[in-house]
């Protein structure tokens, strides 16, 4: 009961405003500069040249012609482009579902059992994620392809037929889950290594106080570090989010978005739009969509349970 | 002593112009290609064009830059469509793509320089763009059927010679446990090479028709040679996982004789020939007729440039350099060196048993369809591969595909003149 | 001055909390313990595995990877890795590759560390702005940007420049930083920083000597990110570099690679076990310090 009190009053004090303070405004003003300067320099111009080229029809190449929201209404005419929207959705769905509470759990275990055993895998989770998407995809591609693929070559060496006839890149119910694992065991080892930093910074005698009044090992994930990790985790959902939305690499590289659409992604679609079918207008218009779609769902995520975030 | 320094240094600064004034002279060309010139006998002419014309050239600074498979493609499409930062010459397949940067102003019209090299006709139309020559293909491709021929020998079978043969030959090789065909259909383009030909054995001239929209592409030649394909994914005959096989899957399964019959390109013959890359004897037939009831014949080859070189603006200045370059690209000398391509260039034989049978079928071609996909526009190519993947999906309406794309074509190229 | 660990009266750490910790962490092993232990084993043994493969297939030749991807290979050859090397040629590439990192570590961590900062501390409705104005540069997807990129670079004199790579790939690291920045000051409590300007210290004392030690575990992270992000960057050096002189480690390896493609996979394998190398061995070499960098956050109460 101690540790929760204790943490109740760290949490409300009060948080005096300064008065006038002349330093203030030059100090904020010098902080925020150079970030300012790199993105004004070098993205904010691309960024106004895709919304102007959404509004125009051309090869890149070409003229450009004025067609106001033509290139927009036939996006959402567009099978595939509609399939990419519904996946770049499920796929945040199932990260935020499956990556992050993976992510938490690892991240919790190894920092609340830290034994002889534990203490090496922390650098074994992050490793995935020092490889180019790349070599993940071929990876990706040797544990799940047909014929000699790791896994069905498991299934024939076991002698589990219905193992070894399992085609996970070629059927379009499997083919988006096998992309999303290769993609889980790419990518959580960044959430695990940000979460396990984060709840470090958690005090330590917030844990000693639990373990004194008996708390078990999941009473005290739940009560102390979950609520300690909420705006991390938060950080995490947008993250995964717009990685979504972004998303390319390893669908492309794994199955350049098919069986049919079965794993195209927006930004797949993008792709194809502007550098293989010259449809340089149409391919802005999804840069459009993909930015608009990630600022709203940022801005959600960070008005949703505002409350606890402000008085930090 | 002062003199003298001032001296040696006059003659340190003289020394350094003129160097630079030796280095000025040296014209330097940027060519960017596909493959790396390294010892793989699939990169075997790149190797020979590049060293060999350096060699020879020794004021020429060659500077050929190896940019890999999406990679070649990519760059080139963004300088071009930057319109900076070009290289002399790049390594195109010729068709609606170079033709995309020739009518953007950016390359170079070297229609009198080229058109006196010899060489197939069919590979200087294909860089050939509203009747003028940007460049040169030294090696074309034709597609046929890949055999593998101990496996037809052991199972008393005979290569068809019309379509009809095809379900026999199929069903006996699959009783057997072999796969009648590797296909590699998730990378979504291997399977236009059947596609074509029964379209062509159906309909005759119909892509040609359907490209200059006198038909539409849900006409009845696509939609039957759709019909048929799809009949026989339902059989079988691509084996039981095609969609989960890339291409490269599909030369595996050719290369360690789990599949008796690859349809593809020619490009294919180094590889198949090359005892390191497989340990099985492998033919190359060309793509039968049908018996009855069809319009194409044998003689009608699909194809399209193996390798080519396009010359781009600002090769003007350095146009001597850069025609020296392309002429030696052509030049039996260079061609020499490739062992599975079929070379456009008189005189250059095949290196391989396997080439001379792909080099005879282009031979015997009374009419050359260009690759679809290298010959539509850009704009259509891409949904055109993706169409044909649907055929390998479960309960695709092939009909109700071939409408959407016709759609596409209508909004892309223009609808149907009646 | 610098302090490493402060609490919130700003005063050192007092010695005698050391015991107390001590004790914490030597807790008897429950059963809970095992299995979970057993658990996070097999997760990072399905890590592992995957890893392996590539160093299984690249001593076969093309045959026998043909006819038995899975068995160990027959003789150890290292004509794959020779010609690898060869196209590779590490000699040129590393220090190009060094440039870019080390160029993208000093554009990026910086001016993320100091926006994050304010955005954290100095909550206002311009900050708030200027937060999303940065943010915003997280959302541009790579390959929507390349072509007006590429034009800017041009119009700049900047392509085929190692700065004109890095500058950019700065660019778009800073907003996704800048939030990570800005979610780690905010767990920092504010008495600290109070605390500090009731001593006297003005905004620039507060952040150098007390908040920017603080924020070194994620500093460390960022750090890690960002050179393996520009080690492993394709698609922008791709775009923005052409003269061989300044090609990266990766242009090279992909240029490799590609001309090779999956279908010749023992030669394929050897390539990215050489293009992977350096980050590995750096990564064995520098873990120790990495992890207990990322994870030295703790704040004493």
């Amino acid at each position: 009961m101690n540790v929760f009190k204790r943490k109740a009053v760290l949490r409300t004090e009060p948080a005096k405003r300064k008065k006038k303070d002349p330093g203030r405004k030059v100090f904020v003003f010098l902080c925020v500069l150079p970030a300012i300067l790199f993105l004004a320099v070098f993205l904010y111009y691309p960024i106004e040249e895709t919304f102007r080229l959404s509004t125009m029809k051309t090869t890149g190449l070409s003229n450009e012609v004025f067609v106001g929201t033509d290139n927009y209404e036939k996006l959402f005419r567009d099978e595939e482009f509609l399939a990419g929207l519904r996946h770049v959705f499920s796929w945040a769905f199932w990260s935020i579902i499956i990556q992050l509470p993976l992510s938490f759990f690892i991240a919790f275990s190894l920092t609340y059992y830290s034994n002889k055993l534990t203490k090496p895998l922390q650098a074994i989770f992050y490793l995935p994620n020092v490889l180019p998407s790349a070599i993940t995809a071929m990876l990706g591609k040797f544990v799940f392809a047909p014929n000699y693929g790791l896994i069905v070559s498991l299934g024939k060496a076991l002698g589990w037929k219905w193992l070894a006839s399992i085609d996970f890149l070629g059927n379009p119910d499997l083919a988006f889950w096998s992309v999303f694992a290769v993609a889980t065991w790419a990518y959580s080892g960044f959430y695990v290594i940000y979460l396990m930093s984060r709840i470090e910074q958690i005090p330590k005698d917030l844990r000693e106080a639990a373990e004194l009044d008996g708390a078990s090992m999941w009473c005290y994930a739940r009560k102390i570090v979950l609520p300690e990790l909420n705006y991390p985790l938060r950080i995490l959902a947008i993250l995964c989010t717009v990685g979504s939305l972004k998303l390319f690499d390893l669908p492309n590289m794994m199955t350049m978005g098919g069986p049919g659409n079965a794993t195209v992604t927006l930004g797949i679609t993008l792709y194809r739009h502007g550098f293989i079918n010259w449809n340089y207008g149409k391919a802005a218009a999804i840069g459009v969509v993909i930015f608009v779609l990630s600022l709203v769902f940022t801005i959600l995520q960070f008005s949703l349970g505002r409350k606890e975030d402000e008085t930090i | 002593m002062k003199k003298s320094r001032i001296f040696a240094l006059c003659f340190l600064v003289v020394c350094l112009f003129s160097t630079a004034a030796v280095f000025a002279d040296e014209v330097k060309l940027t060519i960017w290609g596909r493959d790396i010139p390294d010892d793989s006998a699939d990169h075997a002419y790149v190797r020979a064009l590049i060293n060999g014309f350096q060699a020879k050239n020794p004021d020429i600074k060659v500077d050929y830059i190896a940019l890999g498979d999406p990679g070649l493609a990519d760059k080139t499409k963004i300088t071009m469509a930057s319109g900076s930062g070009l290289p002399e010459i790049f390594q195109t397949w010729g068709g609606s793509v170079m033709g995309g940067y020739a009518d953007a102003g950016m390359l170079l019209d070297l229609t009198n320089e080229l058109k006196g090299i010899p060489g197939s006709d069919a590979a200087r139309q294909a860089m050939t763009w509203k009747g003028k020559i940007y460049g040169v293909a030294p090696f074309f491709a034709v597609a046929g059927i890949f055999v593998n021929e101990g496996i037809f020998k052991a199972n008393n079978l005979k290569v068809p010679t019309t379509i009809e043969e095809f379900d026999k030959v199929c069903d006996t090789l699959k009783a057997k446990g072999i796969q009648p065909f590797a296909c590699g259909e998730k990378d979504k383009w291997p399977a236009l090479a059947l596609y074509m030909y029964l379209t062509n054995r159906y309909g005759g001239e119909a892509s040609a028709k359907a490209a200059a929209r006198q038909i539409p592409y849900d006409s009845d030649a696509f939609v039957k040679a759709a019909q048929l394909y799809q009949s026989w994914i339902k059989k079988g005959y691509f084996g039981s996982t095609p969609l989960g096989e890339g291409y490269g899957d599909a030369q595996q399964l050719m290369a360690t004789g789990k599949a008796a019959m690859h349809i593809t390109g020619s490009w294919m013959c180094a590889q198949y020939a090359n005892s390191e890359f497989t340990d099985q004897t492998i033919g190359f037939y060309a793509f039968p007729a049908f018996k009855s009831g069809g319009v194409g014949s044998v003689t009608d080859i699909m194809g399209q440039t193996d390798i080519g070189f396009a010359a781009t603006k600002v090769a003007a200045s350095k146009k001597d350099a850069v025609v020296k370059f392309l002429k030696y690209a052509m030049s039996a000398e260079a061609c020499e060196a490739e062992p599975g391509r079929i070379c456009s260039v008189p005189g250059v034989k095949a290196k391989s048993k396997l080439t001379a049978q792909a080099a005879a079928v282009f031979g015997t071609a009374k009419t050359v369809t260009f690759w679809w996909d290298q010959d539509l526009p850009p704009s259509v190519t891409s949904p055109l591969n993706d169409m044909l993947q649907t055929f390998f999906l479960q309960g695709t309406d092939v009909k109700k595909s071939l409408s959407s794309f016709e759609a596409l074509c209508v909004e892309n190229i223009g609808p149907v003149k009646k | 001055m610098k302090i490493r660990k402060i609490n919130p009266a700003g005063q050192r750490e007092p010695p005698a909390e050391r015991p107390i910790k001590r004790r914490a962490t030597k807790i008897h092993y429950g059963m809970s313990e095992i299995v979970i232990t057993i658990v996070l084993v097999i997760l990072a043994l399905v890590i592992i595995i995957p890893l392996v493969v590539p160093l299984l297939f690249s001593f076969k030749t093309q045959l026998e990877f043909a006819y038995h991807p899975w068995a160990l290979p027959k003789a150890i050859r290292w004509t794959n890795f020779i010609e690898a090397w060869k196209a590779v040629r590490i000699d040129q590439g590393l220090l190009n590759t060094l440039v870019v990192c080390f160029g993208s570590i000093i554009c990026t961590i910086p001016p993320a560390i100091l926006a994050g900062y304010v955005f954290a501390r100095y909550k206002s409705r311009v900050t708030e702005i200027l937060f999303y104005a940065i943010l915003i540069g997280y959302f541009v997807p790579v390959q929507m940007v390349l072509v007006p990129l590429y034009r800017m670079e041009v119009s700049l004199k900047m392509n085929d420049t190692l700065y004109g790579l890095f500058l950019p790939m700065a660019a778009f690291g800073i907003p996704f930083w800048t939030l990570i920045f800005r979610s780690f000051f905010k767990s920092i409590p504010r008495e600290m920083a109070e605390s500090a300007s009731i001593d006297g210290a003005g905004h620039w004392r507060t952040f150098f000597s007390i908040m920017l030690p603080l924020a070194r575990p994620a500093t460390v992270l960022a750090i890690i990110q960002v050179f393996m992000g520009a080690w492993n960057d394709y698609l922008l050096s791709l775009i923005l570099l052409s003269d061989q002189n300044k090609f990266t480690m990766q242009l090279r390896v992909a240029s490799f690679l590609n001309s090779y493609g999956t279908d010749r996979m023992p030669r394929y394998a050897a390539a990215v076990i050489i293009s992977a190398l350096p980050t590995l061995i750096l990564y064995l070499i520098g873990h120790r310090w990495i992890i207990k960098g990322m994870l030295s956050g703790a704040i004493k109460e």
